[in-house]
């Protein structure tokens, strides 16, 4: 009969509950100063985690995917008619280019071939999707459902249909993370199109990463395009950043092409920094034309007899061995 | 003195009750997981609402006994190992709102959701300032403020969704407790 209304009401706070409290806020503490001496484990368990959350994660997604798919098939529902309008105008201009385009392809190939440069080697690439959020206010990395059995590693850079995202910054079997741009830790050698000023595009978890190590007087102006450099040999060349834009203070900040908002499926480039490029030694003379032979409109015919190093004879051979090498 | 009962409940009964009894822990879990699933991208905003914290603070406010603070902990721990930041950051955060809630669990023993709701405001807060001091103690830079306070608006505004979701999910436990 005691205990059936006279039964005490739980302790606030039980003697072993505070304890086992006490004892879990000093476990963090101690977690979060440990992490910050020693990363290696941390960043071992984390992977290992990350590998096993992946396909709760990839299904978790999905429908995700399928309602982003949704949302914006209806939006472009509404647009359909302008979209269209505005895509023939863009088409026609397009063309034009494209007249333009062929004919510089077709000068720069003989340049090449006369000047003996040598092109980088093709890259190859692995697509995937983003499966994971940045779950967090402190950091700006996704989790992408490809790791090692894709070939994905550390330092690999990402890019979208836009530009470039970020790089991977660890990789397990199936899941890899990507750094973005914008996160605290991110820093990536740019440069600025059209002056060619090399700068550090850092990350600080804002929308706008910072262009840093930029010398004053440099001739950068909102507007320019920030390209990758490749300096550091982590990524390739000229991929496209963003835009540089100025904030209120002045700061020169980029606006990025890729839009983090609606990442999805993202390319992982497998490059390597050509470093094993087999040896090109210009041709020994650059002969004049001659008029009858080779008949290219009268222009210097280097190209024809250095026969080996013509463009996609030197694409292929250099596309061989980046492939071989990896 | 009522004699002692023999008849016990059975070994399933018992497996059943303790599956029931780690339901808020999973649910717990479940909420880590929801975090991550990149649902602002649909909409085109980048928040990942704490959901988490919802429901460390919904057990810690109604039955912290089915949620001891081991499993808090855990739940922390799991949402660290899968975001990048520091290990041990929303570990820390959340056994000690855990902790601050319980000592003001008389003030929801009411259940009046308005009461939850501005209780739920304000621990957000706290939780936010804590989480923003100890990432920016532990990266030695203050960390711009904008987005945890965009996460903790978008949480604040979701939670009594979540809230009537975990209600039910108590409703389920309520016999056996």
């Amino acid at each position: 009969m005691q205990d059936s209304f006279s039964r005490p009401a739980p302790p606030i706070l039980g003697v072993s509950n505070r304890v086992s409290l006490i004892f879990m806020v000093t476990l963090a503490v101690a977690l979060l100063l440990l992490g910050r001496a020693e990363t290696y484990v941390f960043d071992q368990a984390r992977q290992v985690v990350t590998d096993l959350a992946a396909p709760v994660l990839e299904l978790g997604s999905r429908p995700v995917a399928a309602g982003r798919r949704l949302v914006e098939r209806t939006d472009e529902f509404a647009y359909v008619f302008d979209e269209n309008e505005r895509l023939r105008q863009e088409n026609a201009e397009l063309l034009t280019w494209k007249e333009k385009a062929l004919k510089l392809q077709a000068r720069l190939a003989r340049y090449e071939a006369l000047l003996n440069v040598q092109l980088d080697p093709s890259i190859n690439y692995v697509t995937g999707r983003v499966i994971g959020d940045t779950g967090g206010p402190f950091v700006e990395t996704f989790i992408v459902n490809l790791g090692h059995e894709h070939g994905v590693e550390s330092g690999q850079a990402v890019v979208d249909s836009e530009g470039l995202i970020g790089r991977i910054v660890s990789s397990g079997e199936r899941a890899s993370r990507i750094l973005l741009l914008t996160d605290l830790n991110s820093r990536v050698p740019v440069t600025i199109e059209p002056t060619r000023q090399r700068a550090v595009l850092s990350g600080d978890n804002t929308v706008w990463p910072k262009l840093e190590f930029l010398p004053a007087g440099s001739g950068v102006v909102p507007g320019d395009h920030v390209v990758t450099s490749g300096h550091g040999g982590l990524m390739p060349p000229g991929l496209p950043v963003g835009t540089v834009i100025q904030t209120e203070n002045g700061d020169l900040r980029v606006q990025t092409f890729s839009n983090r908002n609606r990442l999805d499926m993202v390319r992982v480039l497998q490059y390597r920094f050509p470093m094993d490029v087999p040896e090109q030694n210009p041709p020994s003379k650059l002969t004049a034309p001659v008029p009858g032979e080779e008949g290219e409109e009268g222009r210097p015919s280097a190209a024809g007899q250095n026969g080996a190093f013509g463009g996609p004879a030197v694409r292929g051979s250099l596309a061989g061995a980046g492939g071989a090498g990896q | 003195m009522k004699p002692k009962e023999t008849i016990g409940p059975t070994p399933a009964a018992r497996a059943g009750k303790l599956a029931l009894l780690t339901l808020p822990f999973l649910v717990g879990l479940f909420c880590v997981f929801l975090t991550f699933v990149p649902i602002g991208s649909i909409v085109g905003i980048e928040v990942a609402p704490a959901f988490a914290l919802m429901a460390v603070y919904y057990w810690a406010a109604h039955q912290p006994e089915t949620f001891p603070p081991y499993a808090v902990f855990a739940v922390g721990l799991l949402q660290d190992l899968l975001s990048a930041g520091p290990i041990g950051l929303w570990a820390f955060t959340y056994v000690v709102i855990y902790g601050v809630v319980q000592t003001q669990r008389l003030v929801f023993a009411g259940r009046v959701p308005l009461v939850l709701w501005t209780g739920f405001a304000l621990t957000a807060l706290l939780a936010g300032a804590i989480a923003w001091g100890v990432a920016s103690l532990y990266y030695a830079r203050v960390l711009p403020p904008g987005p945890v306070l965009l996460q903790l608006i978008v949480t604040v505004a979701l939670f009594p969704i979540f809230a009537t979701l975990f209600a039910r999910v108590e409703r389920i436990l309520a016999p056996s407790i």
